[in-house]
């Protein structure tokens, strides 16, 4: 048989099913976390830079000559965003070159810093003369503008500034390399992430526990259905199964209750037909008795003796069909089972079989270890009614027959051990067919016996083997039930 | 020895009341239990044969309803039913045996007899087995020729316990049980010795079968 594929459980389905939304939801978290942070960190920097535009204005002057020109250009305060959060003395301006002068100035963190002071007719009057402008930005009302340029091969963020210094144009562009605001917004990115993934394991860690104790009420029922005894088929309570769980619940009641009723529709058959079939058999057997009587020593003895034999093979064979029928498994409640000794069982039954077993000349006896076992009382009673009928059928007059029971290696067993005519080995699986007769039976039995004892056997979850007889002849019939009964 | 026999099917009636005065008893056949109060009112009877499956008003209810009113009659209860559960009901209701359909008549008329001789035990302090008589009062038995045995004291208890429990087997815990006290300390080979003198003294009034494994028998010899 091909292995089915398991089911995979609510746990893993759930988690299945979070799991790549949850994980979505991460990439889209960090993706709006960065697009928001972004704008905010690049205006702060192009602040930043637009102060040290402002600074630089506010140290142009006009030379004894007349022209325009800056002073102190080593003492510019070079651009810090976030300034007073930034208390590090690299952060301090570094001694710049000589006007004029084409390098960069040396900004924090590696930062490049250039700056370039032009009137509007391109002259340059400090700086890097070959810095580019940002194109004016009508939109702005303060003067500056700003753009990104590719200058000598290294990416800038430039602000110029037009305004007027004592009535004459002028335009400040400082620019930077961008390491600083995009080291900024990776670690922004970075402590974004590793924030959302925290939020994450903990969500899912949170779910799995939820999950865990939301499905507390299917484990609580599995274990209530589990502890009930096999046969119980009384409703399941609904009281503390949770509204989801309950239909559940209630169809599994409903199927318990077709099962109850069909139950106790066929036991109530069961004794209808009993009674049906056992009061008429009564009166006749007794009829035929009384009869017997009356004609002793009249011709109609030897007949009346016949029927006598006929109806007592019915009755027999109506008894055992009836047995059969009530010994079905779906038949016994859970209350039927009780903690039965062995030894009481075989004492109550030797003693209803002792006078058949004189009356055969058969010497019937017991040899009972301590043994106890859980089953339905009658149907044990039917079973060693059956081994031992069987046992004095098989038996010639003179022979023995010896009920045993006790423990073997934990489990309880139950032996009857005859010195008859024993089975052969390849008739003993034919034995407990219905109605099957072995070559040596005599015309009481009806077949049924052994059947009875099987079907007893289990629904006791025993088992029966048919071995030899212990005194090398004869048959020992044995029943071994399971450990924890 | 006069029988109540209420059984609503006349063929099982009229054989039973057939079989039962061809054994000396004197039987009144009633088929409800609603003709049973008048019966019981004006005649005596020592025992009721019930059956269950009545019409109208049920066996066990009858049985329960002549408990209820304190009377002591023995009842044996006759039934199709052979369910534990019946046969708990009707024990514990008060009926005093129970015998299942379908049965032969000399069974029948032997739960008939012992549960007769057992009421009339009680109130003669009497019991008879086969030729032997056992003077429960007087601690004495009387056998066959009427003679009274010799026993010993733990031969009499042992005789004691197997009549009242006749026809039953005896185990021999229980003999055991009944012939010491609590100080004293007996091996079951004891009891088999005792059992075996007791047996050659009832000679042919009685006998004591010994049931391998289980216990004694006291049997009609």
């Amino acid at each position: 048989m091909p292995e089915r594929k398991r089911p995979i459980s609510i746990h893993q389905r759930l988690l299945r099913y979070m799991l790549a939304p949850l994980l979505l939801l991460l990439v889209v978290g960090v993706a709006v976390d960065h697009s928001m942070i972004v704008s905010p960190i690049h205006s702060a920097f192009d602040r930043a830079l637009s102060r040290a535009a402002l600074a630089i204005v506010a140290r142009i002057q006009r030379t004894p000559e007349g022209q325009l020109g800056v002073t102190s250009p080593e003492r510019l305060p070079l651009p810090r965003p976030f300034a007073g959060a930034d208390p590090l003395p690299s952060a301090r301006p570094h001694p710049m070159p000589g006007e004029g002068s084409r390098s960069p100035l040396r900004g924090m963190g590696g930062d490049k810093f250039f700056y370039r002071v032009s009137l509007p007719d391109g002259r340059t009057l400090a700086g890097t003369p070959d810095l580019p402008l940002a194109a004016p930005d009508d939109k702005a009302a303060d003067g500056f503008s700003y753009a990104d340029i590719n200058y000598q091969g290294q990416l800038l963020r430039l602000a110029s500034y037009r305004t007027l210094e004592d009535g004459d144009p002028v335009i400040v562009t400082v620019a930077e390399t961008p390491a600083r605001r995009d080291r900024a917004v990776h670690r922004m990115d970075v402590s974004f992430g590793l924030n959302d993934t925290v939020q994450m394991a903990a969500v899912l860690i949170i779910t799995l526990i939820g999950i865990r104790i939301a499905l507390r009420p299917l484990q609580r029922l599995s274990r209530q259905i589990a502890n009930r005894p096999a046969q119980a088929l009384t409703p399941l309570s609904t009281e503390q199964v949770p509204s989801e769980v309950r239909p559940v619940v209630e169809s599994l009641n409903t199927l318990l209750g077709t099962v109850r009723n069909s139950v106790l529709s066929q036991q109530h058959f069961m004794a209808n037909a009993a009674h049906q079939l056992r009061t008429p058999l009564t009166g006749l057997k007794a009829q035929l008795e009384v009869l017997s009587r009356e004609t002793a020593g009249s011709p109609l003895e030897e007949r009346i003796a016949l029927l006598q034999g006929g109806v007592d093979r019915l009755a027999h064979t109506a008894n055992q069909l009836l047995t059969l029928a009530r010994a079905e498994p779906s038949a016994h409640r859970a209350s039927h089972y009780t903690s039965i000794e062995l030894p009481h069982l075989i004492g109550e039954v030797i003693e209803s079989s002792l006078d058949r077993a004189l009356a055969h000349g058969i010497d019937l006896g017991a040899d009972s270890q301590h043994a106890q076992v859980t089953g339905v009382y009658w149907l044990l009673h039917e079973l060693l009614i059956n081994l031992i009928d069987n046992a004095i059928r098989h038996t010639p007059a003179g022979g023995h027959v010896t009920v045993r029971c006790g423990v073997n290696d934990g489990h309880a067993f139950l032996e009857v051990d005859d010195s008859g005519t024993g089975i052969p080995p390849d008739e003993r699986l034919r034995v407990r067919e219905r109605f099957y007769r072995g070559a040596g039976s005599t015309a009481d039995g009806c077949g049924l016996g052994l059947s009875i004892v099987d079907e007893v056997a289990r629904v006791h979850g025993a088992q029966l083997s048919i071995l030899d007889g212990s005194t090398g002849q004869g048959t020992r019939m044995r029943i071994d039930f399971p450990a924890n009964s | 020895m006069r029988i109540l026999l209420v059984e609503d099917d006349s063929l099982v009636s009229d054989a039973i009341t057939r079989g039962l005065v061809a054994s000396g008893y004197v039987v009144d056949p009633v088929a409800d239990a609603e003709s049973v109060s008048g019966r019981l009112a004006d005649t005596h009877y020592d025992l009721a044969i019930v059956d269950l499956g009545l019409p109208g008003e049920d066996g066990l209810s009858l049985v329960r309803r002549l408990r209820r009113s304190g009377n002591p009659l023995p009842l044996l209860i006759v039934t199709a039913r052979d369910g534990l559960d019946d046969r708990i009901n009707a024990l514990d209701l008060g009926a005093d045996d129970y015998l299942v359909k379908p049965f032969a008549l000399p069974e029948l008329a032997a739960r008939c007899r012992a549960l007769i001789r057992r009421a009339t035990a009680a109130a003669a302090n009497e019991i008879a087995i086969g030729g032997l008589r056992i003077d429960l009062a007087g601690r004495r038995a009387l056998n066959t020729t009427g003679d009274v045995l010799e026993l010993t004291r733990r031969e009499w208890s042992i005789l004691e316990c197997l009549a009242h429990h006749s026809g039953k087997v005896v185990s021999k815990e229980r003999l055991t049980q009944a012939i010491t006290g609590w100080s004293e300390d007996i091996s079951g080979n004891a009891i088999e010795v005792h059992v075996s003198r007791l047996r050659s003294k009832l000679g042919t009034s009685a006998t004591v079968r010994g049931i391998r494994g289980l216990g004694y028998r006291l049997e009609d010899a």
